[in-house]
């Protein structure tokens, strides 16, 4: 569609297969899927549960390999994106045996990056996230949405090439939801950063993207994409766009169109 | 009023069963009642034998016990034991744990080395320890190497097999993302693994305490020329029940100690597990 065409293409997949060797036989997860993110894109992947979805993100992150399949980051062929990759779960994974500080610092310490200047920048982050005082307190004393935060800060700090976020808001509550869905949109707008967000909801997906993604049931392919044409500040401001509803009722057809097909 | 309702009267009750029970339930009235439930034992059994209904033969008497602990504290003798059984079971508690830790650890690093040497870790496991204690001392003579041996094999194996089975049960996600981060298979070993193994490994600190005093005590029995064991069996052979019974409560406060010196440090060593308190549920 129109403005897309002047994007460069950040992140290239192409045909990539992947299958796993489960108690009934082979299961295909992936099977000649191919997609495009460009460059400060802001995609979400949506598709029936079971389709793949975090396949494709440990590939990217490079935690198992494909069978098949090539990938291209700016052009340049690449196994994967190890060690370039901010990736962020449900599950916010913070280290419980380590402060809030000492979380934050963990990507940095892995890189080798001095002590001081990694403090330095952690504690400007957690500043500028509205976490001063935190900072020697354990996970464990911290809400949900805090915890959350404190992942986003640790994935945001090692200044990634893409964000990987696999359904980083679905365990919290709604209000946390949205809070931290408009603090994900604003640190994306201020560090520049590319986005691949997998979401079973398609609310945050039309409220968050500039494109969704929908895939088909296993093995995935593409389906379509959506451009997103929402040109809101906030999340919650998107869905109060005019365009949002009628975004979200496509999306929504599609997904049960395929569940019809699959099932 | 004639009529009220069952249940609110049953918890008027229970509330003052609740006040009731709290008015001991404070350190000190938990106190006085251990206290309490000491003395009436040893009165109970120090009446017994002046009745003649136990034999203080068999059982000693208590008045027997503290008259030979006094004097055994006073010659120096008591504490010179306890001292050496004491530093055998420190010796090998902290070289088994190490050893044992530092091995279970290292297992994490090759799943090929640990699948084969498995079988191997509950044969040694599934013998009993004791046993070995004639060819210890056979092999390290009567001195303090033999009881640090004894205590060692006993508490290197319980620490090796918990520290193996926390580092593999190390959460996967963790891993992952340091992975994902770039972290090589050290990084995730020294900030992942070795992390959440503590808990199991400062676990088996309790156990292995008293393994470690078992290893010393039977080390002594077998040969010795003091510690408390020394002590016990010596005195056993000679029917001093009194003076087995210094020994035997001797080991009894010893442990009952360095449990709570284990306790401290379990409970300051991981203040990231002490960040909210556990409380057991009232019923």
């Amino acid at each position: 569609m129109g403005g897309m065409s002047a994007t460069a293409i950040q992140l290239s997949v192409r045909n990539v297969s992947k299958s796993f060797h489960g108690k009934a036989g082979e299961v295909r997860v992936l099977d000649d899927l191919s997609f495009d993110i460009h460059q400060r894109d802001f995609v979400s992947i949506i598709g029936p549960s079971g389709c793949g979805k975090t396949t494709i993100f440990n590939i990217i992150a490079g935690l198992i390999e494909a069978d098949a399949g090539t990938m291209q980051h700016h052009g340049e062929p690449i196994g994967s994106l190890r060690g370039r990759v901010g990736y962020m779960m449900q599950k916010d994974l913070l280290f419980p045996w380590r402060t809030v500080l000492g979380n934050v610092l963990l990507g940095l310490e892995t890189r080798g990056i001095g002590r001081d200047a990694a403090e330095a920048k952690a504690r400007q982050y957690l500043k500028s996230f509205g976490l001063t005082g935190f900072e020697n307190v354990y996970p464990k004393t911290l809400s949900g949405g805090m915890r959350q935060r404190v992942a986003l800060i640790r994935t945001l700090i090692m200044d990634p090439d893409i964000l990987l976020l696999d359904e980083p808001f679905s365990a919290l509550d709604y209000q946390t939801r949205l809070y931290l869905e408009g603090v994900l949109k604003e640190a994306v707008e201020t560090y520049h950063k590319t986005v691949i967000l997998v979401t079973h909801d398609i609310d945050e997906a039309v409220a968050l993207s500039k494109r969704v993604v929908v895939l088909s049931g296993r093995p995935a392919r593409v389906k379509v994409v959506h451009d997103i044409d929402i040109a809101a500040h906030s999340p919650i401001a998107a869905r109060a766009d005019h365009r949002f509803s009628g975004y979200f009722h496509q999306l929504c057809a599609e997904l049960d169109i395929q569940t019809e097909k699959t099932t | 009023m004639t009529l009220t309702l069952p249940s609110a009267s049953s918890a008027v009750k229970s509330r003052a069963r609740a006040r009731r029970r709290a008015s001991f339930d404070t350190a000190l009235g938990r106190a006085f009642l251990q206290a309490l439930a000491v003395i009436a034992f040893f009165f109970v059994w120090e009446v017994g034998v002046r009745l003649g209904v136990v034999s203080a033969f068999l059982v000693g008497s208590p008045l027997g016990i503290f008259q030979n602990a006094f004097r055994m504290f006073f010659s120096g003798e008591l504490i010179s034991d306890t001292w050496t059984t004491l530093f055998e079971a420190l010796l090998g508690f902290v070289i088994g744990t190490i050893i044992g830790s530092l091995l279970g650890l290292a297992l994490w690093y090759s799943v090929f080395v640990a699948r084969l040497v498995e079988p191997f870790i509950v044969a040694i496991n599934s013998v009993p320890k004791i046993a070995l204690a004639p060819i210890v001392v056979l092999w390290f003579g009567t001195g303090l190497v033999s009881k640090v041996a004894l205590s060692v094999s006993l508490t290197a194996i319980v620490a090796l097999i918990a520290a193996y089975q926390a580092a593999k049960d190390a959460d996967p996600d963790l891993q992952s993302l340091l992975i994902s981060m770039g972290a090589d298979k050290h990084q995730v070993f020294f900030k992942a693994v070795v992390p959440s193994t503590l808990p199991a490994i400062i676990a088996t600190f309790r156990i292995n305490i008293g393994f470690g005093l078992v290893g010393a005590v039977v080390g002594e029995f077998i040969s010795s020329q003091r510690g408390l064991g020394h002590l016990i069996y010596t005195a056993s052979s000679l029917y001093d029940l009194n003076t087995v019974w210094v020994g035997l409560f001797t080991l009894m406060i010893v442990g009952f100690l360095l449990y709570y010196v284990i306790d401290l440090i379990e409970r300051t060593s991981l203040p990231w597990k002490q960040a909210s308190t556990t409380q057991q549920v009232q019923v």
